[in-house]
């Protein structure tokens, strides 16, 4: 289990040290500092030197460490690291070098209330705010009765949500954004060689009481199960979604979800936690929907000069369109200058500094089609080396959309009030640094 | 043109001030594509190019590769202004690599620059070819580089330099350099006034001396006359003393110098080197309170101590030496303690007698406990080389129970001198046994395969030992944990032997079987198989106890090692086999004694040694070790030489057949020798006519050129004779560096050597005087030979013949008529005879030129006898040849010239045959020649 807990600033300097046992010294932290910090081949996130593990997760020049001895499960002790930076996130608004150390005393509050001698503890947000505030005053006449509800609330069967008389909505809202990231790789002749989506479905629950909610997708899985259970046209649903359900390849979900009606039946169905939180992740990785095509022509002439000729094309609906769409262009490392020329909307320039030219538009209808063209101008080297042509990269946001084809088929409401609840769900499909054609 | 570069400074500004290596590598981008843009560009001008490069040389330090710029560094070299130039050398040197193609553009620039007169633009020449020059370069460049040192109008630094960079050169390529060429020339620098370039000079000519042992014979002088103006007559420039020592470095490095050459012979030079050997140890009697000086005085000290021992073992400077040198290693100083230990060592290595040292011996066993580890090691070097038959049982006791608490670093190689020593001085061979077998128990891993390969050998070519080996082994056997080298041993001995000590109780086969059966678990597979063989020798030795043998092969047959596996199945089938059949005792047969051969362990102990640059000039171990080396030395040294000449005369890689070559070898080793050794004599008429006029006469010119002149008196008596050479400078400019040297063919049969150390220096319109004795120890007939070289502008070298010849050491005999017939008779003829008939020439008056004649005969010290002859033409002459090694050897001479024929006959008898024929050719040579 996790030994010690450290966060570092970037030049290696120990923000918050926390030694959870006492099979490590704090020299421990010189140790990371050394072999990882100031080592700038390390890129792995967990090191291992002799029966020591290192785990880290960089986040804005900080580095989140855990360390343990033993042989600990990797992905629970990441899962801590993240857990950690989201409470921080959810406690200061941001999390870097300045807040850890203008709240250093909550810091350290926080790191002991969700890790028990190494052992991860409750570390849902929404609980360890009623008892770690950030303000400072609660009168004594009323502790008592606090610290007993909190008790048992951080106790009961649903840590994660206050009592339900506690909570109360004029109105009865529910927000569900899907979010994914698409990654795909496509070489030159534009043929798919990897491509996946990582989704999250993110909610926003205000609800009052202790409101049952159910949740549907078009998950493969269901909608076949249902069309096999249920046999003649009553089956509306499942001939709705038949067509184009989704195979989700693994899900998370949030602890408030019954995992066991969902291994039973695939069923979500859950108590929410007051506001924001991450119900589900997924991952998908057939029938990607492709929202961007780009078909790259680049040819090196002789040895001075390589010309580029790329073409964008969007291949969704019209309504829709693709907002922030970044193109980075990759360009030998001995250009010296590049002339670029634009057919369609954007501005496009060379950007030295990274060896790449920037196409940035910033919105592309559905249907359409743009492309650019540029000239790069090489000087002579020394040691003739061979360009090694790396991917060309593009960044976009499209809203309305699923990559995966994901849907949300319903969410339903129940509460003993019976209140009437309003819905809302977006989609949103966007991609950030993996999106890469070969040329 | 601004001074400083604010581009360079503000992107170096900017880089440090990058927070995040992402950043810097952003910066760093960027400023190199603009870098790209603008030489692409070109129209740079010199200011803006050196900027460029300048930057493109930081991001290089950086560790980013740069590809870029390299043309344009080679362009600023070309540049006239220096801070440009200085910006391309430096880029050169570090961007480029020595093969890098590039280099070759720069080659032209460099040696511009090496022509120019500017001192400046010489000095980065130099520091670039010595910072990247390949072989190319070197190749190119070295000339340059050479005239450089050489050149009169040099500054001292651009001497030093291009010292220095010809040293990286001559040790990057040693064959670049034509360093028997020009080692006079660079010898004579030795005499710079300059300290700071002697220095570097002699940095140079150590280097180039290890491998041109003779080219180089001439700096010996050189090192010594510097060291007696340094260290006796203080002669040196205030700015050259350290900490009141005078250039300890410079001393230091002359010490080492000398101890290349084998000890000189001239008294002259020994007798200085002993005063400046003697006065050092005096200065450092008393230790100063200031650490430098200490240190100083010490580096010139360990030193000349080092000298004094290579100089002669058994002079009282050792004696003295050995005092302080046991002083030393009680020493507080970690380093004394070091450096006492070591040079203690080649005492060690090189004295006759060990005695001085062992008076010392327990401080130098207690040494072995020093908290420094590399005490330790010289400790136990120390104590390995002193180590002799009369204290080898203290030592080897010693060192066996320092053995247990050695460092683990050190095991290894106490192991094996601990086995060297016991097998070399041991007084008895239980005593050796012992000792090993402790030794293997105790040191278990660190015993290499040498050690136990080596017992056994020695336990089965001595008789007498085997028994007790037997039983030995047998009671180390017995100790709970074995080693498994102490396994090996067993299992080979017993099995080879133990049959011997099988009677006794105690060690009855059974026992012995199980004691070595249950150590076989914890051996590796070789060791086991080894037990595998001990067993089949039981079973043919010990049939009492073969059905537990057997069973052993039969469980082998099985295991997966292939080796075993297959020994165990024959031995099984050989012990299957029934009890009448012969073949198991054959097999079994004990071991025949080994060839006597050389112990391996030496070997692997000087293999251990790896060679250093600066080559030691002795090897641990005593004084046999050290002849043994110096002898092959010798012998590598020649083939080395015979090698690189037949290289030079087959010019390309020959591809005959091995016997082919081998054979040219040989005869080219022998040419190229001989002209190597021997200088070129000079030639012109006069010096011939000057030389034959000195054979018979006793002072005269024996050279004169517009610069010098050379004159000659001398003196013989019986078989010492003294020589005076007159040198005179004829030119209004003193002769520097001036060098005197003696080349003999054959030092056995003739020595001739300096009085004292010649002059270096001849002041403009003087005369110098050196005065050369001679000794004639056999009869010799090549004449020795005078090599002057001096600095007048030039460096000019002069070698001519010396006219010390044989009949020199002749001496009057006054013998009548009777006893010189008696005598001529008593010799008789051929071989002892020697005749020739030539042809004279008459003088004007148509008549002998008889006084010539006897001018000649009287000049080569025959002594005339009147009355013998009744012809009066007819000249009779008797001598004696003194010689200090033959002794006298008589000598008659008849000479009878005919006038009308124009003839002449010369006849000589002497006792010895080379003398007569020897005698015959001078005399003969003077007669013909007009003088």
């Amino acid at each position: 289990m996790i030994s010690a807990f450290f966060i570092f600033n970037q030049k290696g300097e120990v923000l918050i040290s926390r030694l959870y046992r006492t099979d490590f010294k704090r020299s421990i932290a010189d140790v990371f500092r050394i072999q990882v910090v100031s080592n700038p081949d390390v890129r792995s996130p967990l090191i291992t030197l002799g029966s020591t593990s290192f785990f880290h997760v960089r986040v804005n020049n900080l580095y989140v460490v855990a360390v343990t001895k033993t042989n600990a499960n990797a992905a629970l002790v990441f899962e801590f690291c993240y857990r950690f930076i989201n409470i921080c996130k959810s406690y200061f608004g941001k999390m870097d070098e300045e807040s850890i150390k203008n709240n250093f005393v909550v810091v350290y509050e926080l790191v002991d209330e969700i890790n028990d001698f190494g052992y991860p503890q409750n570390s849902e947000i929404d609980t360890l705010k009623t008892y770690i505030t950030t303000e400072s005053v609660v009168s004594a006449t009323q502790a008592p009765e606090v610290s007993s509800r909190i008790t048992a609330q951080a106790t009961g069967a649903t840590s994660w949500r206050r009592s339900g008389d506690d909570v109360k909505y004029k109105k009865n809202e529910a927000f569900v954004d899907v979010v994914e990231v698409v990654n795909w790789m496509g070489s030159a002749k534009g043929t798919t060689l990897r491509a996946d989506v990582d989704g999250h479905i993110q909610m926003r629950a205000y609800l009052s009481g202790t409101p049952e909610c159910k949740f549907g997708l078009n998950d493969k899985l269901v909608i076949d199960r249902g069309a096999v259970g249920t046999s003649g046209p009553s089956s509306g649903l499942a001939d709705r979604g038949g067509g184009d359900a989704v195979e989700l390849d693994d899900c998370q979900f949030h602890q408030c979800v019954r995992l066991n009606d969902f291994d039973a039946d695939r069923s979500i169905s859950f108590i929410p936690p007051d506001g924001e939180f991450e119900l589900m992740r997924y991952r998908a990785t057939s029938n990607i929907k492709l929202p961007l095509k780009v078909i790259p022509t680049v040819t090196e002439i002789g040895t001075t000069k390589v010309s580029y000729d790329i073409t964008l094309k969007t291949t969704f609906s019209p309504k829709l369109s693709a907002t922030n769409v970044v193109v980075r262009i990759p360009t030998p490392l001995n250009t010296t200058d590049v002339d670029v020329g634009i057919l369609g909307t954007g501005k496009a320039k060379y950007v030295p500094a990274e060896n790449v030219i920037v196409w940035k538009i910033a919105r592309l209808q559905g249907g359409q089609e743009c492309s650019l063209s540029a000239m790069a101008q090489l000087t002579s080297t020394t040691t003739r080396q061979v360009w090694a042509r790396p991917p060309i990269d593009v960044d976009f946001q499209v809203l309305m959309f699923t990559a995966s084809g994901l849907i949300v088929r319903f969410l339903k409401v129940f509460e003993k009030s019976n209140y009437h609840s309003i819905k809302w769900v977006r989609y949103l499909t966007k991609a950030n640094g993996g999106y890469q054609v070969r040329f | 043109m601004a001074t400083t570069m604010r581009g360079l400074t503000q992107f170096i500004a900017d880089i440090r001030g990058a927070r995040v290596r992402e950043l810097e590598e952003k910066r760093i981008n960027k400023e190199m594509a603009n870098i790209r843009k603008k030489f692409k560009d070109g129209n740079l001008d010199g200011y803006q190019k050196k900027k460029y490069v300048a930057k493109i040389i930081f991001t290089y330090i950086l560790g980013y590769k740069v590809d870029v710029g390299h043309m344009e560094a080679v362009n600023l070299i070309s540049s006239p202004k220096y801070s440009e130039k200085q910006i391309g050398y430096l880029a050169v040197t570090l961007l480029m690599h020595e093969n890098s193609d590039f280099l070759r553009l720069v080659v032209n620039s460099i040696r511009k620059d090496l022509h120019g007169n500017n001192e400046i633009d010489n000095c980065l020449a130099l520091h670039a070819i010595a910072n990247v020059g390949g072989s190319e370069m070197a190749e190119a460049l070295a000339e340059d580089v050479h005239r450089l040192l050489i050149s009169p109008t040099s500054e001292s630094f651009v001497k030093k330099k291009a010292a220095l960079t010809l040293l990286r050169l001559y040790r990057k390529h040693p064959d670049v350099i034509p360093a028997a060429e020009w080692a006079l020339r660079i010898i004579s620098l030795m005499d710079d006034e300059d300290l700071g370039v002697v220095i570097c000079v002699t940095s140079l000519v150590m280097a180039l001396a290890q491998d041109h042992l003779h080219a180089y014979a001439v700096s010996y002088t050189k090192a010594v006359d510097r060291l007696n103006r340094l260290v006796i007559e203080h002669e040196y420039s205030a700015t050259y003393a350290y900490y009141r020592v005078p250039s300890p470095w410079l001393q230091v490095k002359l010490l080492r110098l000398l101890q290349y050459y084998p000890p000189s012979e001239d008294p002259a030079i020994r007798s200085v080197l002993h005063q400046v050997l003697q006065t050092t140890m005096d200065n450092s009697a008393e230790p100063s309170r200031n650490v430098q000086h200490n240190n100083a005085q010490h580096a010139v000290l360990f030193e000349a101590i080092g000298l004094a021992i290579h100089l002669d073992t058994n002079s009282p400077l050792v004696n003295t030496a050995a005092v302080l040198l046991a002083r030393f290693i009680s020493s507080k100083e970690t380093n004394v303690r070091y450096l006492g230990l070591d040079t203690m060592a080649h005492l060690a290595a090189r004295a006759e007698s060990l005695e001085p040292l062992k008076k010392h011996q327990s401080t130098i066993i207690l040494s072995l406990r020093d908290k420094d580890i590399s005490v330790r090691r010289r400790a136990l070097d120390l104590l390995y080389s002193m180590c002799d038959i009369d204290n080898s049982e203290l030592i080897v006791g010693e060192l066996l129970r320092y053995l247990r608490v050695a460092d683990y670093a050190l095991r290894e190689e106490m192991v094996l001198k601990i086995a060297i020593l016991t097998e070399k001085y041991a007084t008895s061979y239980k005593w050796y046994v012992d000792t090993i077998l402790r030794l293997i128990s105790a040191a278990g891993d660190h015993v290499g395969e040498e050690v136990w390969y080596r017992v056994v050998q020695i336990v089965t070519n001595t008789e007498d030992l085997q028994e007790y080996a037997a039983k030995v082994v047998f009671e180390h056997l017995k100790a709970p944990t074995a080693h498994e080298s102490l396994v090996k041993v067993g299992g080979y001995i017993l099995g080879e032997y133990g049959h011997l000590i099988a009677n006794e109780p105690g060690y009855s086969p059974l026992e012995q079987f199980h004691i070595l059966h249950s150590k076989s678990q914890f051996c590796m597979a070789a060791t086991r198989s080894l037990l595998l063989s001990t067993y089949i020798k039981w079973v043919n030795v010990f049939p009492e106890i073969k059905p537990q043998l057997v069973l052993i092969f039969e469980r082998y047959r099985h295991v997966l090692d292939s080796e075993l596996q297959q020994r165990a199945s024959e031995f099984y089938a050989l012990a299957q086999r029934p009890e009448e059949d012969e073949l198991l005792q054959n097999v079994c047969e004990e071991m025949p004694p080994f060839p006597p051969r050389s112990s391996a362990l030496l070997g692997r102990l000087n293999k251990d040694q790896g060679d250093t640059e600066d080559k030691r000039t002795w090897i641990h171990g005593g004084k046999d070790a050290n002849v043994d080396r110096e002898l092959t030395r010798r012998k590598t040294l020649i083939q080395a030489n015979g090698s690189t000449a037949s290289h030079i005369a087959i010019g390309a890689p020959s591809t005959q057949d091995v016997m082919g070559s081998l054979v040219g070898l040989d005869l080219r080793h022998t040419e190229v020798a001989n002209s190597s050794e021997r200088p070129n004599l000079a030639v012109g008429p006069n010096i011939d006519r000057w030389y034959e006029k000195l054979m018979f006469s006793s002072e005269g010119v024996l050279f004169e050129d517009v610069q010098i002149q050379i004159g000659i008196k001398s003196r013989y008596q019986g078989h010492i004779g003294q020589l005076a050479i007159y040198i005179g400078n004829k030119v209004p400019t003193p002769l520097t560096s001036f060098i005197t040297a003696v080349h003999v063919d054959d030092p056995d049969a003739l020595s001739v050597t300096f009085a004292k150390l010649p002059p270096n220096v001849i002041a403009p319109r003087t005369q110098t005087q050196q005065l050369l004795h001679i000794e004639c120890k056999k009869a010799f007939s090549t004449p020795p030979i005078l090599t002057v070289s001096f600095l007048a502008g030039s460096h000019q070298t002069t070698s001519i013949r010396l006219p010390i010849v044989l009949t020199k050491f002749l001496e009057h005999v006054k013998l009548g008529q009777a006893d010189f017939f008696e005598r001529w008779k008593l010799i008789g003829g051929a071989p002892r005879e020697s005749q020739s008939i030539f042809p004279v020439t008459l003088n004007n008056a148509g008549q002998l030129d008889l006084s010539k004649f006897r001018q000649v005969v009287a000049g080569h010290k025959f002594n005339l006898l009147d009355d013998i002859d009744p012809n009066p033409n007819n000249l009779v002459g008797a001598g004696v040849l003194h010689t200090s090694v033959e002794g006298k050897v008589g000598c008659l001479l008849r000479l009878e010239p005919n006038k009308e024929a124009k003839l002449c006959r010369l006849t000589v008898r002497s006792t010895s045959e080379n003398v007569a024929k020897e005698a015959q050719k001078l005399l003969q040579k003077s007669l013909t020649t007009d003088t």
